[in-house]
């Protein structure tokens, strides 16, 4: 899941300065499950707003909509009969629906809400961690499904560095030591010699560096 | 003022809200939750907007919920909240959370009495002085818009 969160009030309200009529975008996939984005966060923002326009004396007209995906023209299409009656968009979406919403509706400032922040899972309740680069060249298979180019501070494919304590990390002991969990699942397991390998560096040239990475599968194209 | 409030609280808080309801009109307006836990910081946003001076959620006291953290939960929600109305100039005074003695032996009529009496210690909320302004050239009376009872 890509997960973001939301910007300060007094960027966003800078942002929309200009508009009297906007129109607050939801989306309801991977900010909705890290509640930055979602229908109940983009309630919450348009409600802010309001009270917040009302409180200056200012004229605000704010319609709230939370579309299943801002990343895809399908749902995308869902806003084309509201958009041309409001002055401005501004976007609960990831960086990539914000893209996505403004190469539909091209004439229209699309003004995102949310920091995007990185592509993770939900840990627990309320609790969220990083757990993938998107370097383009995954060995998950080798590290028994531990990331160390995200999980460990170093970035080490042929860890552990020495300088955990108790599991943890020397760089931030609230971090668990990546390669302590690779050796202990390995362990468990019992694939133990797999640390035995010495490990070639990724490809990096797969991560970027080339301008914006595309995937095109032929199967999938109309 | 609004308030919302655990029903496990009282059980006679039907009857006891409705007949403060009706001898207060609109000055009071309860919302009833199954838990407290089930509060969104959204409802309390919502009775700012509309209107109210002052939201109130009342919960069970803590170690008393009957589904356990319900009150828990619902105290973090209102610190959100707080956080959210402090960021448009409001005060976080005008989200209160209030957490009767154990075991409660006060009825929902009874604390909201005890509420009202403190009310005036909080000027006009800014949103309701626009509101009235807005009523008076409109004609329109005052809504809780969004908050469903």
């Amino acid at each position: 899941m890509i997960t973001a969160e939301r910007k300060p009030l007094a960027e966003i309200k800078e942002s929309i300065a200009p508009y009297k009529k906007l129109l607050v975008v939801g989306c309801g996939s991977c900010v909705a499950e890290c509640a930055s984005g979602g229908e109940k966060e983009t309630a919450l923002l348009a409600s802010q707003l309001r009270m917040d326009a009302r409180k200056e004396g200012r004229d605000l007209e704010i319609k709230e909509i939370t579309i299943d995906r801002q990343c895809v023209y399908e749902f995308i299409d869902q806003l084309a009969d509201a958009i041309d009656r409001y002055d401005a968009v501004l976007s609960l979406g990831c960086g990539a629906g914000v893209q996505a919403v403004a190469e539909v509706f091209g004439r229209t400032h699309v003004i995102p809400a949310l920091n995007t922040t990185f592509i993770g899972q939900t840990k627990e309740a309320g609790l969220w961690i990083e757990n993938c680069r998107a370097c383009g060249d995954c060995k998950l298979d080798y590290f028994a499904d531990v990331c160390p180019v995200t999980r460990c501070a170093k970035g080490l494919f042929n860890g552990p560095c020495g300088g955990s304590k108790e599991g943890k990390c020397e760089v931030d002991p609230d971090t668990p030591c990546a390669w302590q969990l690779i050796v202990t699942r390995l362990e468990e397991r019992g694939k133990l010699d797999a640390m035995e390998k010495v490990y070639p560096p990724a490809r990096w040239s797969r991560k970027g560096g080339k301008g914006p990475r595309k995937i095109t599968r032929e199967d999938q194209r109309a | 003022m609004a308030i919302f409030f655990c029903r496990q609280l009282d059980a006679g808080q039907d009857l006891n809200r409705r007949s403060l309801e009706k001898e207060l009109g609109s000055r009071i307006r309860f919302f009833p939750l199954p838990c407290s836990g089930r509060i969104e910081a959204l409802h309390l946003l919502k009775a700012l907007e509309s209107g109210a001076d002052k939201v109130y959620l009342v919960t069970c006291p803590v170690g008393a919920c009957r589904y356990r953290e319900g009150n828990v939960r619902a105290k973090k929600r209102l610190a959100y909240a707080q956080g959210l109305i402090e960021e448009i100039g409001l005060e976080r005074e005008r989200l209160e959370l209030v957490v009767p003695s154990v075991p409660p032996r006060t009825t929902i009529d009874r604390i909201a009495r005890d509420l009202l009496a403190e009310e005036t210690k909080l000027a006009p909320s800014p949103l309701r002085v626009k509101e009235r302004g807005e009523e008076r050239r409109t004609g329109k009376g005052y809504r809780q818009e969004g908050v469903r009872r």
